[in-house]
């Protein structure tokens, strides 16, 4: 290797600088090959180096540990099908017109609904009226192939109150208003018995509340007690009087030994033993939670005092008591 | 009751006008026993002939009254030879409506064919099945959910025979032990569940005696209004019955109400003639049973299965009450193996002709047998008469339809249930037609495919839009090889670069000097094939946007070259003199930058060139 001298006996002391700098220069210059060489030679020699190394290294991980690896992943991948299955299956598969509950002895299926539709479509005339509470209307044009009054459409707020009104009003009353809309059949869903709690007495207040606000003599405080909506005892006599608190009791309280206990509303019924005049029971579900009534016809002979301002009824009705209701049909 | 004294009235005129034309056979022996248990009137009659004119008889003939031979679902006779313990091989004998020409039309007559005739003085035995339907009215017709059904049964004592019989009697055995009313006649005794009538003798033919019984019945009462039974065979192994099933409670009428409270206490007294179940035998092996109705799958079904049966039970949405009706689809498949044989070409399908479900009694029964696509000489033989017609099915994979043949019957019993058979041509090489036709679509779909990736579907060749696609495809292809050459190039540079490291590590100028001659040459290789892609980049006007930065591509290309060629010369130069001076490490390192820069606008051009 030529290496030239540190230090070279400088020209002149005047340029000092420049010499110092051309020094400098020279050093750098010449330390630049001798760099570079010694740079080309550190290469070279890293370079073999390094490739033996690259060379040398071993895998990653050893094979036993990958195939362990790609084991547990697999089986990540199954669980996470399994679980998704079980998640679609449990969660988002509730169609909401079965219902199903786990008892000890597997799977029970309340299927009540198509149930009551199902008779309805068979054994009802082509022509008859069914009249319900708006949220079964298109249930019971689709499956029960029955014409309904109120369906979920909701476009006629005054008839969606007719029907409201008749819900909340005595036997005697309901009947005359679902005789003008020619109805022969009332549904009601009561989800007493079962502890199904979106069942029509839960409704009931917007029965209430939409009939009073078209109808203005039904009032909602008839119906409340401290302002709140009982069934039980406490209950008004107006709402132990209305006709959904009797299609959804009738007979209730046979089916439990005489107590008549609600499991939704979590009580006692109020009035547990009462007759229906104007009403006959045609149908109740397996697990009573549909009811379909049928409207009784009228009786051709009048008994007792006739009325002659309001000839249309002619039923022998528990003598009035209190003030007389407007009837909105009049 | 005035229709029955009308009946009597005229049988007692006519059994006076016709009995000389009867042959001389009589009943020697005649023993009815009515069975009244389920909502289908089953009589069974045991009889024995005797022929004591002179004339062989080859014929046995059987009268009913017309509002009984309307009801009539089935007639069997069946002889046996010999008494007793030799009692032979009972034949069935072939039953054909007669009607003679001097009978009125309120009796219907049917004839039994003798397999051999009888002779003077011969007797022979024979055992004879009625079944009627609708023979039972429920009387009241109207009740409520706690009453019980009440019906009526109204027939002769007397057996309505066109020949003298000599001693007769009349069993009638009940659902239970319980009868409302029943006539009474001289000989009439009623023990346990049964009311005996007789024995009566020496009666005249075509003798009449009208008994009324009433009696309560809870034996349910399902009638299948209408049955649409449809039995798909495929060749590939499966035979699919679809039965869609129309269900009416054909007994005593509810009025109309209702109370699920008192049906779910006390089922036996509040709704004892209501019915909850039905039960249906199927084959063994059946599979994918499903039960279903017109609004969704119906979940209120058992099944117990076994080798020799398949019982499922099934409960429909709600309990049927008196005039309630519902409808449901039950569907089963059944391998095929089991009901369809082969000779040669010939097939012929074996199976049941009416519904599994215990005692229902179906009104109309549509059969219909749906057999592959290019069956050919399709007859059934069924053993009892139906109205048979062809019609064809439109499946998937069909062109021309499967044949189907419909079978039509009318108050079909659960007697009828017998084997029936369907024969058919089928040859063996028609069961690749649809493998080959699903093989021949796809296979098609491909080819189109195929063409239609190599076929030039240009419409005109001579476009300018056309043309100057074609000649920016080629600059793009010039492009692509003038990257390559360069690349090569730089290739080359790194070969002498390197081979100066070697030189500086080993000292070998020989070696360094062979590959700077290498070098060279290729260099010079490469420099040439360089230029006629330069021209034709130059004459394409396509290529005008991107000329100048590839002609500068080029040019430092070139600088980069020469200065790498200059180094090596010095370097190799310095080395072969073993001396470096200063001057040439100068000039070394002046070059040296200069060639840093210079690769660095090379390698920005290039990715420039790439992008294109």
């Amino acid at each position: 290797m030529f290496y030239a001298g540190d230090a070279v006996p400088g020209n002149g002391v005047s340029p000092q600088n420049d010499v110092l700098k051309t020094d400098k220069k020279e050093d750098t210059l010449k330390e630049r090959p001798s760099r570079k060489n010694k740079k080309k030679e550190k290469e070279t020699i890293e370079k073999p180096s390094v490739k033996s190394k690259s060379e040398k290294k071993p895998l990653v991980l050893p094979v036993e540990a990958s195939f362990f690896a790609l084991f547990l992943t697999v089986l990540l991948g199954g669980f996470y099908v399994v679980h998704s299955v079980w998640a679609a299956a449990e969660a988002y598969s509730a169609p909401s017109i079965v219902l199903t509950s786990h008892s000890h002895d597997g799977l029970h299926v309340f299927d009540d609904f198509r149930e009551a539709y199902a008779w309805l479509s068979h054994n009802t005339e082509v022509d008859d009226k069914v009249a319900s509470w708006w949220d079964y209307g298109y249930q019971t044009t689709a499956m029960a192939n029955r014409t309904v009054i109120v369906d979920n459409n909701t476009w006629n707020n005054t008839h969606i109150a007719t029907v409201g009104t008749a819900m909340s009003s005595p036997e005697k009353a309901a009947w005359e208003i679902f005789n003008s809309l020619d109805v022969k059949y009332v549904l009601v869903v009561f989800g007493g018995l079962v502890g199904y709690p979106s069942d029509d007495i839960n409704k009931f207040l917007w029965m209430v509340r939409i009939g009073g606000g078209v109808f203005p003599h039904i009032k909602e405080p008839d119906y409340l007690r401290d302002g709140q909506y009982r069934i039980d005892s406490q209950a008004t006599p107006t709402m132990l009087n209305s006709l959904m608190y009797k299609l959804s009791y009738f007979r209730f309280v046979e089916t439990d030994g005489g107590k008549g206990y609600d499991r939704v509303r979590r009580t006692e019924i109020g009035k547990k033993h009462f007759k229906l005049t104007h009403f006959e029971e045609v149908f109740t579900t397996h697990h009573w939670m549909v009811r379909i009534y049928k409207l009784k016809p009228q009786k051709n002979r009048i008994r007792g005092k006739t009325k002659k301002s309001k000839s249309k009824t002619s039923f022998t009705t528990t003598p009035r008591s209190g003030t007389t209701k407007k009837n909105p049909w009049h | 009751m005035s229709r029955f004294r009308f009946d009597l009235l005229l049988l007692l005129v006519l059994s006076l006008q016709l009995s000389p034309a009867l042959s001389d056979l009589i009943i020697s022996k005649l023993d009815r026993r009515i069975d009244l248990t389920s909502q289908i009137v089953r009589v069974t009659m045991t009889l024995k002939v005797e022929n004591t004119g002179h004339d062989p008889v080859s014929e046995v003939s059987f009268t009913f009254p017309e509002h009984q031979a309307n009801n009539l679902a089935l007639l069997l006779a069946v002889s046996t030879e010999g008494k007793g313990k030799n009692r032979g091989a009972a034949t069935n004998l072939p039953i054909g409506v007669k009607q003679p020409n001097d009978s009125p039309p309120s009796l219907v007559w049917y004839a039994a064919s003798l397999p051999k005739e009888l002779g003077k003085g011969e007797s022979l035995n024979m055992d004879v099945l009625a079944v009627f339907t609708h023979s039972l009215r429920p009387f009241p017709e109207k009740i409520t959910q706690a009453e019980p059904q009440l019906l009526l049964f109204q027939d002769s004592a007397h057996f309505t025979s066109p020949y003298n019989v000599k001693v007769q009697s009349l069993t009638v055995k009940l659902p239970s032990g319980n009868v409302e009313s029943y006539t009474k006649l001289e000989k009439t005794k009623f023990s346990g569940s049964e009311i005996k009538y007789g024995p009566f003798e020496n009666l005249p033919a075509l003798s009449y005696s009208p008994v009324i019984i009433h009696f309560p019945s809870n034996k349910p009462f399902a009638i299948a209004k209408e049955l649409v039974r449809e039995i798909e065979i495929s060749h590939w192994g499966n035979v699919q019955v679809t039965e869609h099933y129309s269900i009416i409670h054909g007994g005593a009428q509810s009025t109309g109400e209702f109370s699920r409270l008192d049906f779910q206490a006390r089922p036996e007294v509040r709704g004892a003639s209501a019915f909850r179940h039905l039960i249906a035998m199927l084959p063994p092996r059946a599979h994918s049973i499903y039960y279903r109705d017109a609004i969704g799958n119906i979940s209120t079904s058992n099944i117990h299965s076994d080798s020799s049966k398949t019982l499922v039970e099934i409960e429909p949405r709600y309990p049927m009450f008196g005039g309630w009706k519902t409808s449901f689809t039950i569907g089963y498949g059944l391998p095929l193996h089991d009901y369809l044989f082969q000779s040669g070409g010939n097939r012929f399908l074996n199976i049941t002709f009416g519904s599994p479900l215990f005692d229902v009694l179906v009104e109309n029964l549509t059969l219909k047998v749906v057999l592959p696509e290019g069956s050919k000489d399709i007859y059934s033989s069924v053993p009892f008469p139906v109205k048979e017609s062809q019609e064809t099915k439109f499946s998937h994979l069909d062109i021309a339809g499967r044949p189907t043949i419909v079978i039509e019957k009318v108050n079909v019993v659960p007697e009828h249930n017998q084997y029936f058979q369907v024969h058919y041509k089928f040859s063996n090489i028609s069961l690749l037609t649809e493998p080959l036709m699903l093989i021949f679509g796809f296979f098609a779909l491909f080819v189109a495919c195929i063409i239609y990736m190599h076929a030039d579907l240009t419409i005109s060749k001579s476009s300018s839009s056309y043309l100057a696609k074609l000649q920016w495809d080629e600059v793009q292809g010039t492009i692509q090889q003038l990257q390559d050459i360069i690349n090569r190039c730089l290739l080359i540079h790194d070969k002498l670069e390197a081979s100066l490291r070697e030189l500086s590590r080993t000292g070998d100028v020989q070696a360094c000097k062979a590959v700077r001659k290498s070098a060279d040459s290729l260099l010079k290789d490469l420099s040439k094939e360089l230029k006629p892609l330069l021209a034709l980049l130059q004459s394409s006007p396509q290529a005008a946007h991107i000329l100048p930065k590839v002609e500068d591509l080029v040019m430092k290309e070139r600088d980069l070259q020469e200065k790498i060629l200059l180094k090596h010369t010095t370097v190799v130069d310095s080395y072969e003199r073993k001396s470096m001076s200063r001057d040439a490490e100068n000039r070394v390192a002046a070059i040296q930058q200069k060639i840093s820069a210079l690769k660095q606008e090379v390698d920005d051009l290039l990715d420039f060139v790439e992008d294109i």
